[in-house]
């Protein structure tokens, strides 16, 4: 059967040139232990695991969204209303972090010690891979050449020193790099192709770590400049301050929003406009999938509704508040918008309450707005009253006038310092593994030895995990025969088919 | 355009279908062969005695042997032809649809399901040309014809895209590379079955189980990166969308998941213990997984969500 050609003994984890080993350290001390721990194969995959296991638990339960634990009162509102689902293993999941497993400290945990057992491997495999790249062991024992998975060996009428000149240039026309190394026994020559493979272990892994550390950094609040509003509205025709030290502010020119005939939508657009310290340094139309950034602060379409222009005057006069209010938060039982300012001078905050989109309440009519009033830092509003567009009213000794709707874009305002690290890290990520996988170090060792008629070659290479190598391998031989015979009736002897040098 | 890629859709399914019953009958009659000489020494008395098939049937046997073989190796033939056939089919779908709807097989579900059955086809045909394993059909073919049926059944009604869809290179690349890594997976999947059902040294009629892991392995060290550049391209995305690269989105997460099972059983078979059947195992968790991911936006919903 011709598969059975291709076939090789399955793999028992110990190699011949002892590249995937284990460390060789011994445990003498505590140290030595925890650093063999680390460096443990085994230890890095039941890590590995470990890591699937939380990601599991986090595709198949509900998670809280984010930032909510750090809202005791609204997590607990959260947590009894998966109730229904989970039943009485609510608390439970509840008390084990499940519903924030990506916060949780089994979660932290693993990924610390995932991240100390990558950079220990890395640390004690990187001085051996530089070792078999640039310092390689350009002769083997008689035991390799006999046992070796791939092995040749080949008479040929020339001399040794011929030989090896020969099987040299047909390496490097394989493209493979030559080192020769004479002792009393013979010749030995050393070839090698994609030295710097290997070294894809190490990249894909440190920028494994180099991805984790920029997600720590995106997640770690107050990192160098790194903000995030996800809330972030702007009423068509205000300029609204981004704060969060950038001196940015931003103007909607205009806001749509596109139907398809079926009612699902097609297109959202913010018309913005954007000011440092007051000045317009840049403009540009705001879409899903179309962010405007500037100076690393990007600002994404992320929902839109209505405004309501209110202006609040005092007895005598003076305007106190005269900008749009966001009707942008959903009430609970979805049947109001509202939106909310704040007067600091006069120590009020005003609740504006409207009815939501396609809902109809008796009591706040098309064109009306129900004003709650509030002194700062109460629940119970002085002062409540449903006010019609374009008539003044006076409550509790102020005149509060509802102008107009307006439009208003929501955006995702955010800078992310951590990003970048994971861009490269990721870059890096992919690099790494099209190198490891496509790029295997292959290496042949050669001894040439003289023999009565003209010279012997023992040809042997490792195989590992690199089945593509093989005819190749088999391709050179006979090229390296072709090349020391004038005739070309000499046969070749494949010692090493590897059927039949499956070891154990 | 619809239509036309209605009716690949259908012929692809029937070939699929027609190379299942080949390798089934190609199984059957292999089996009957080997079964033919005991059945008739069993007939002659008992000097065969507790000898089996082997070398005894060969006067008798022999010509019933050279006759089924002959027609189980055509049909083997007419099997790969079949698959062969069933992947221009395929792919005349997936084509005629993205003239149709002018955006790549992300739409919805049933796009999405199509091209999956396209990539496990893709897959399974290089690796047959590359291994002469056609066993792995067994496995691969009925996966392939599950989604197809399963496509068909979501209906294929061409939905315009919502914004946040509206991206049309970048998520083609991140479906076709995704549904390359998924094919390459479903073959590591039925490599690792097949290794599992067997013993230690392998079982009459069924590939061995070196070369499976070594398929089984192939597999995934081609569709590991693919994954990776799958999850990446998805991060850049949701950047661009959503403002941020990740937010663990139950998609997200079990793609994260994926990629980490198969990570782990690149890790396994180079670590002591796992070599053979636990690396086999991590595959069936693997291919799992993939099923998962592929089939969780049914029920958990997210921001993947685009099936409703």
């Amino acid at each position: 059967m011709s598969q059975d050609t291709r076939t090789r003994p399955a793999e028992t984890g110990e190699s011949l040139d002892g590249l995937d080993d284990g460390a060789s350290v011994a445990a003498s001390d505590v140290t030595d232990r925890i650093w063999r721990f680390f460096i443990s194969m085994r230890t890095g995959l039941w890590l590995i695991l470990a890591l699937g296991l939380l990601s599991l638990v986090g595709t198949l339960l509900v998670q809280a969204p984010a930032g909510m634990t750090a809202d005791p009162q609204a997590y607990a509102a959260w947590v009894a209303s998966v109730k229904p689902k989970y039943g009485g293993w609510t608390p439970v999941l509840n008390a084990l972090g499940f519903f924030s497993i990506f916060t949780s400290v089994w979660f932290k945990a693993i990924t610390v010690l995932l991240t100390t057992s990558i950079l220990a491997c890395s640390v004690n495999r990187a001085p051996r891979l530089w070792k078999l790249a640039f310092h390689p062991r350009a002769r083997m024992g008689e035991t390799f050449f006999k046992h070796a998975p791939l092995r040749a060996n080949l008479l040929l009428p020339t001399g040794p020193e011929v030989a090896v000149e020969d099987a040299r240039e047909v390496l490097q026309a394989h493209h493979f790099r030559t080192v020769t190394d004479p002792d009393e026994d013979g010749l030995n020559l050393y070839a090698d192709r994609f030295r710097w493979g290997p070294f894809g272990t190490v990249l894909a892994h440190l920028s494994f770590v180099l991805i984790l550390l920029g997600f720590f950094l995106s997640q770690a609040t107050g990192f160098g400049s790194g903000f995030k509003d996800t809330n972030f509205t702007a009423p068509v025709g205000s300029r609204v301050q981004v704060g969060h030290g950038t001196g940015l502010s931003v103007e909607a020119k205009s806001f749509t929003d596109a139907y398809y005939p079926d009612g699902s939508p097609k297109d959202f657009a913010s018309d913005l406009v954007l000011y440092k310290n007051g000045v317009q340094v840049e403009r540009q139309t705001v879409r899903v999938n179309h962010p405007m950034t500037w100076d690393g602060v990007s600002f994404y379409q992320s929902f839109f509704g209505v405004a309501a222009a209110m202006q609040v005057k005092d007895a005598a006069g003076k305007t106190l508040y005269g900008q749009a209010v966001p009707l942008q938060f959903q009430s609970n039982d979805g049947k109001h918008s509202l939106g909310e300012f704040a007067m600091t001078d006069k120590k009020l905050t005003v609740q504006v309450v409207g009815a939501a989109s396609g809902q109809v309440d008796p009591n706040i009519k098309a064109g009306q707005v129900e004003l709650n009033i509030f002194q700062a830092g109460t629940d119970t509003p002085i002062a409540t009253k449903v006010v019609d567009q374009g008539k003044p009213a006076t409550i509790a000794g102020l005149t509060y006038t509802f102008e107009r709707t307006r439009s208003f874009t929501g955006l995702i305002v955010a800078r992310d310092p951590g990003a970048i690290f994971v861009w490269v890290g990721s870059t890096l990520l992919v690099l790494g593994l099209f190198l490891v996988f496509f790029f295997p170090h292959r290496r042949i060792w050669l001894r040439v030895r003289k023999t009565s008629s003209g010279s012997e070659i023992l040809l042997a290479s490792t195989m590992r995990r690199d089945s593509a190598f093989e005819p190749k391998f088999h391709q050179m031989v006979t090229d390296i025969q072709l090349a020391g015979t004038p005739s070309s009736t000499t046969d070749i002897q494949l010692a090493g088919t590897p059927s039949s040098t499956t070891e154990k | 355009m619809l239509k036309l890629s209605q009716y690949s859709l259908i012929a692809g399914l029937m070939l699929v279908v027609l190379a299942l019953v080949c390798y089934i009958a190609v199984l059957m009659l292999g089996r009957s062969v080997r079964r033919a000489p005991v059945m008739e020494h069993a007939g002659v008395g008992a000097r065969v005695g507790a000898g089996t098939s082997t070398g005894v049937g060969t006067a008798v046997g022999g010509t019933a042997e050279e006759v089924a073989a002959a027609g189980p190796r055509s049909l083997a033939l007419y099997g790969t032809y079949f698959t062969r056939l069933s992947l221009a089919f395929l792919t005349a779908c997936l084509v005629f649809r993205s003239i149709e709807t002018g955006h790549g097989p992300f739409g919805n579900q049933y796009e999405f399901a199509v091209a999956f059955g396209w990539g496990i086809i893709a897959a399974y045909i290089y690796f047959e040309y590359r291994y002469h394993v056609r066993t792995i059909g067994l496995l691969v073919l009925p996966i392939t014809a599950g989604l197809l049926v399963y496509a068909m059944t979501v209906g294929d009604t061409a939905n315009p895209l919502v914004p946040a869809l509206q991206q049309n290179l970048l998520l083609s690349i991140h479906v076709a590379l995704a549904i390359i890594a998924y094919g390459a997976f479903a073959v590591s999947f039925a490599a690792g079955v097949l290794y599992l059902i067997q013993p230690a040294e392998g079982r009459r009629g069924l590939p061995k189980p070196a070369l499976l892991d070594e398929i089984g392995y192939r597999a995934v060290i081609f569709g590991f990166p693919l994954l990776t550049m799958v999850v990446v391209l998805g991060a850049v995305w949701a950047q661009i969308a959503w403002g941020t690269y990740w937010s663990w989105d139950p998609k997200e997460t079990a793609s994260l998941l994926t990629w980490l099972v198969y990570g782990a059983y690149l890790h396994a078979r180079v670590a002591r213990g796992w070599v053979g059947r636990r690396a086999s195992w991590l595959l069936m968790a693997g291919f799992a997984c993939v099923l998962l991911t592929f089939f969780g936006n049914l029920f958990f919903g997210g921001l993947h969500s685009y099936a409703k």
